[in-house]
């Protein structure tokens, strides 16, 4: 089974949106420096695949490739999936915590219920309303600021950005069927189930550009209402692909004896 | 008679890079051998072979994701002083320092005098090499022939371990 | 229908995020990270350089909230930073967890800048690795 190949695809997802391009503001990484990837951490990075082939000329190894999008600066990816909905149910159940706590007392004289209750609602923070295009991945989350707090709307200037989704894979590689990509679900726990993957064929040697079309979210105001609003953007990266043949580590030829030496262990001199 | 024999070294590589040893776990070798191998699982391995069998090594990360290969498969005649078959393991042995590999591997010298390949562990292309060879007609019945399995780890001093603990024994 | 986007300020009150994107599999064969560590900020548009190196140049003045997280290249590869070393008069960073999980960041503000560049180093735990592996190389803070 062949080593699976990575690209992580880091984007300076605030400066992306204030500047309206991933040009500058894309770091690229993958797995495959020792296989001669070229300008890793750098917006131009070029993926070496190295395939292999047998005498016969068949492929010998399928190399996948999988694409991790995240957003720098961000609550991190390591954090488990669905962080942002988990912090939104905490915080209800700490607001509602307090709010029995704040029943009991309203009885006592001078309490001031009215703050009270404005102080939990801001703790509570700010529940996004979520289009058609942005439900279900993001449907029922909180707002949260860089550290993985809850923020209220008028707090929303540190909000975390969601992590870049990878839209579309398509271009030079797609069209001359250099690679076959699709998105997939998982229980993949740092990229929230969906992934981009492609299988590469190897059999044709040479250096192919590729298009990511990554959609971004802006928190944007909206009749009174918070929502993310998708930002489309694209990005192009490049597959250097090489191939060569297999060989026999022992006899560097075919298929040989095994090197095992005549005199059998402990019997020698 | 099954044909071929398939040995599979699975390697935690990070945790492997970690402790720098192949021990606790880190590396656990199985075949799909006919004859009963014995110490599944562990890197003590003995596959039971016949002769005129192919055998195949092949290495696997356990996440997928790191790069590990076979650097190296030798058998120690019964003088234990100079390895068979390919090794250009010296510049690894050297930056391997003492005492780096887990315990049941040995240090360095007893192998590693083979021909010096020209080309260092990243231009080596490891992900080409077929371990594959013929059980040899030679061997002894019921005699363990220990080999060492040396493997490359990404790239670095300490990225080279290997352990001599596994064997090919002829029923 | 008439909904119109009204993009929000949001410079002002966010921590400049440092990341280090750490090749942990690099660093534990190499036993360094030099090669193996990318460092980034968010505040390139501030005047920040040196991104992708190990020697990032983070522009940050006196008040300015810091926060340093880390990322591992494989994604199954744990990575944090132990510590961060820094002359504890520019800044005194301290060790948090994103609330409800183990993941860790460091945040510090910043007490003072001068006309020289404040270097710092970071120290990373990786893998299953007990001692921790200090950046080769340091950052630093360069003041306005």
């Amino acid at each position: 089974m062949p080593q699976q190949l990575a690209i992580i695809v880091l984007v300076d997802v605030g400066n992306a949106l204030a500047t309206s391009t991933l040009e500058g503001n894309t770091y690229l990484f993958d797995n495959m420096k020792l296989h001669g990837s070229e300008n890793q951490g750098t917006g131009e990075l070029v993926t070496a695949i190295h395939g292999s082939y047998w005498s016969d000329g068949s492929q010998a190894s399928e190399q996948v490739l999988n694409w991790l999008p995240y957003s720098l600066g961000s609550v991190p990816p390591t954090v488990p999936r669905g962080y942002e909905a988990d912090r939104a149910r905490q915080s209800d159940e700490e607001a509602l915590a307090e709010l029995h706590d704040l029943a009991d007392r309203s009885s006592a004289a001078g309490a001031d219920a009215a703050g009270e209750l404005n102080r939990i609602r801001r703790k509570t923070g700010t529940r996004l309303k979520t289009t058609r295009r942005t439900s279900g991945r993001m449907s029922g989350a909180k707002i949260l600021d860089v550290t993985g707090q809850v923020v209220a709307e008028d707090g929303t200037d540190a909000h975390s950005h969601p992590a870049p989704v990878i839209t579309d894979i398509y271009g030079e590689a797609v069209d001359a069927k250099i690679m076959y990509p699709a998105e997939y679900g998982s229980p993949d726990m740092v990229t929230d189930g969906w992934y981009w993957s492609a299988t590469v064929d190897t059999s044709r040697p040479g250096t192919y550009a590729y298009m990511m079309r990554v959609q971004l979210h802006k928190l944007a105001q909206v009749n009174g209402e918070l929502r993310w609003e998708p930002v489309n953007l694209t990005y192009s990266s490049a597959l250097k692909i090489s191939s060569e043949p297999r060989r026999n580590a022992f006899t560097k030829a075919g298929v040989g004896p095994l090197p095992i030496p005549h005199t059998p262990p402990g019997q020698g001199a | 008679m099954k044909s071929q024999v398939n040995i599979i070294a699975v390697v935690d590589v990070i945790g492997a890079l970690s402790i720098r040893g192949l021990h606790d776990g880190n590396l656990c070798m199985v075949d799909d051998g006919p004859f009963g191998s014995s110490h599944q699982g562990t890197a003590d391995l003995v596959t039971i072979v016949k002769p005129g069998q192919v055998v195949s090594w092949t290495a696997l990360a356990v996440d997928l994701q790191t790069p590990v290969e076979i650097k190296n498969i030798s058998f120690a005649p019964s003088d234990g002083h100079a390895a068979h078959g390919r090794d250009h393991a010296g510049q690894a042995h050297r930056d391997q320092g003492p005492g780096m590999g887990a315990p049941g591997v040995h240090g360095q010298g007893a192998h590693g005098q083979g021909a010096h390949h020209e080309q260092d562990a990243a231009g080596e292309k490891l992900d080409l090499d077929v371990w594959t060879g013929v059980v040899p007609h030679w061997m002894t019945p019921g005699v363990p022939y220990q080999y060492r399995i040396e493997f490359q780890m990404y790239e670095g001093a300490h990225s080279v371990m290997r352990v001599e603990t596994p064997a090919l024994m002829c029923q | 229908m008439t909904t119109k986007a009204k993009p929000r300020e949001t410079a002002a009150k966010r921590p400049i995020s440092i990341t280090a994107v750490v090749d942990a599999v690099g660093a534990l064969a190499a036993g360094d990270t030099q090669g193996h560590l990318y460092m980034y900020d968010t505040n390139r548009a501030g005047g920040s350089t040196g991104f992708g190196t190990e020697e990032l140049r983070t522009r940050a003045r006196r008040g300015d909230v810091l926060l340093w997280n880390c990322l591992a290249l494989e994604c199954e590869a744990y990575v944090s930073i132990e510590n961060i070393l820094i002359d504890p008069e520019v800044c005194e960073p301290v060790r948090k967890v994103y609330p409800g999980t183990d993941v860790s960041y460091w945040t510090g503000t910043v007490k003072k800048t001068g006309p020289e560049p404040v270097a710092y180093r970071i120290a990373f735990k990786l893998g299953t690795r007990d001692e921790p592996i200090t950046a080769t190389l340091s950052s630093s803070l360069v003041g306005q």
